[in-house]
């Protein structure tokens, strides 16, 4: 099950964000998606998540995204957006369990008790089953971003898409967190290898959860490949056109 | 909140909005025993009619008169502030309601121009009012929708409110140029406005009972959709919710909620956000209580505040208009920033 952009382009608007952008995730894979800020990462996620409309072709398993169901690509892929607002008030639990929508369904009765179960195992991998009964506005920036993942996790879909999953995170949280992806990735969902597709800012976080690279630079594609090369001096300077590598050099 | 704690307090706020029903009804410059009252509506009920030892003048007065005007309070006042709890999860807003769609200036609009025009359809008899206030309040949230939709393809959320605000100014504009234009009329247009309860029957009744059921049972099954909702559009398509269909179907219900009890009663504030707050303090965020708790405590506050209203400078009337917004808008105020001023 193959998720595959042949010559797309998008944005919001009139504002073009990506531009001929060909490219295919296959099962199994852990992809990093690195660039600039303005670049077009967020913009990609949401495309081939079928969240925002686009030009070219974007499909999944050779089915077109914008003809498919929300609920169908729930069940396929689980995206954790960039966003930590919280409007009202819901406990640590009662979030986690709106995860499992896609697969659970829309009970009124009561939870589905295999929904359950499955949500205390993802608060137990993300950390945060201590404190299940708390409500979203009394945690952390760090606490609720854990939320969010093990309400990520939750959807139990076999491709994992993740837009700065570290942010808000301290540097144990982030080691964790590589470490829960890289056990993950290295599993399945169904009969489909599990994938993981993440933005990262930390690039060193990108280096430890991510074997490809895929690099932007101004809404197109200009590096596809191992990530070790993405990550080479003289490209970094490319993509960000900064000298990333003297800067982390101290 | 554990579940045993949850069964009691819906089981404490279920007694308590059933004594403020009764006391609605029972309350008044006629006063009777809860036995008679029961013997009223077992008699009644059982279609034997007025029991012994109970003056006709006394059955007329509570069956004909406090009950359905209290029920339909009741009713109305639930309608309303399910509508209200809907609109804030959809709109991620604790002070949305459908009035910032604009049903209530629609509605108004069409009262105004059935007073104005003087407009009557036989088939309708007295119906005519509220019958124009729901179809104007109905085409004003399709109109805004229909507009929100052919503007921005997402129907995003600042999309939605702007267009219901532009459009309800727009038709209070109309509504004003109507009024001035044909001022012999204004006062008949300003009552119904300010919204009254006197008078209702069981006719009414009849028809707001079906619309509660269904508003409520629609939105008591979209309540996990709500949930989602609630986190905003982005995340709820991520986890699978077609938010564009799932606002759509959500308000269409809530204008019918609200188009109905506005064109039966007139334009009544604040119930719609007071109630579902205070439901959201209790019962915490989640859906499957917020709506049919919201229900319960919207329908006893209105019922109470159409109690105050015919009682307070009786035998004269205040509208329950200005009832519910001078005891809803300070207590609203109080339990929206004592929480913020706790949380900061």
């Amino acid at each position: 099950m193959n998720i595959t952009c042949k010559n797309m382009s998008a944005g919001y608007g009139k504002n073009k964000i990506l531009e001929g952008i060909n490219l295919e995730i296959k099962p199994g894979e852990k992809v990093f998606i690195g660039g600039a800020n303005g670049s077009g990462k967020t913009t990609l996620l949401r495309v081939l998540s079928g969240l925002i409309p686009h030009e070219g072709e974007v499909l999944i398993d050779g089915k077109e995204v914008s003809s498919m169901k929300r609920k169908d690509i729930a069940k396929l892929i689980a995206l954790m957006p960039q966003t930590n607002e919280i409007y009202f008030p819901y406990t640590v639990n009662e979030t986690v369990l709106l995860g499992t929508y896609a697969t659970s369904g829309n009970s009124l009765f009561g939870t589905d008790p295999k929904a359950a179960q499955f949500a205390v195992k993802c608060m137990e991998d993300c950390g945060i089953l201590e404190f299940k009964d708390r409500h979203l506005d009394e945690l952390s920036g760090g606490q609720l971003q854990r939320v969010l993942m093990a309400r990520t996790f939750a959807q139990r879909s076999p491709f994992l898409f993740l837009d700065e999953p570290g942010n808000n995170l301290d540097i144990k949280y982030r080691a964790e967190l590589c470490d829960k992806l890289n056990s993950w990735a290295s599993g399945k969902t169904g009969d489909i290898d599990n994938t993981l597709v993440a933005v990262f800012h930390d690039l060193e976080q990108a280096k430890r959860c991510c074997t490809r690279a895929v690099m932007l630079k101004d809404g197109r594609i200009i590096f596809d490949g191992d990530i070790a090369d993405a990550l080479k001096p003289e490209m970094l300077i490319n993509i960000y056109d900064f000298d990333v590598a003297s800067y982390l050099r101290g | 909140m554990t579940k045993k704690g949850t069964g009691l307090k819906i089981a404490v706020s279920a007694v308590l909005c059933l004594f403020i029903l009764l006391l609605a009804i029972r309350q008044g410059s006629v006063y009777i025993s809860l036995k008679d009252l029961f013997g009223i509506i077992g008699g009644h009920i059982s279609g034997k009619g007025t029991p012994d030892g109970i003056e006709p003048m006394l059955d007329s007065i509570f069956w004909t008169i406090r009950m359905p005007r209290a029920l339909m309070a009741f009713m109305v006042g639930g309608a309303l502030s399910i509508s209200g709890a809907c609109m804030q999860a959809l709109l991620q807003n604790p002070l949305a309601s459908s009035y910032t769609l604009g049903v209530s200036s629609g509605a108004s609009l069409g009262a105004a121009l059935v007073i104005i025009l003087e407009i009557s359809i036989p088939v309708l008899a007295g119906f005519m009012l509220p019958f124009a206030g729901f179809v104007f309040g109905l085409i004003t949230v399709v109109g805004a929708l229909l507009l929100a939709s052919a503007i921005d393809r997402s129907v995003s959320n600042t999309t939605v409110v702007l267009i219901g605000m532009i459009l309800s100014l727009f038709v209070n504009g109309i509504m004003n140029l109507l009024s001035s234009l044909y001022s012999d009329n204004a006062k008949q247009l300003h009552l119904w406005m300010m919204g009254s309860f006197s008078a209702r029957s069981w006719t009414h009744c009849a028809i707001m009972l079906p619309v509660c059921i269904v508003g409520l049972i629609c939105l008591l099954l979209m309540s996990r959709k709500l949930d989602i909702m609630s986190f905003g559009d982005l995340q709820a398509q991520a986890m699978g919710v077609d938010s564009k269909k799932t606002k759509v179907i959500s308000i269409l219900i809530c204008a019918l909620l609200t188009g109905v009890s506005v064109a039966f009663t007139g334009v009544i504030g604040f119930v719609d956000l007071a109630a579902p707050h205070v439901v959201r303090k209790i019962f915490g965020p989640s859906h499957k209580l917020v709506i049919p708790m919201s229900f319960i405590y919207g329908g006893a506050f209105m019922a109470l505040c159409d109690l105050i209203s015919r009682t307070l400078l009786s035998p004269r009337e205040i509208p329950v208009g200005a009832v519910t917004a001078l005891i809803g808008a300070p207590f609203f105020a109080y339990v929206f920033f004592a929480s913020r001023r706790k949380r900061s």
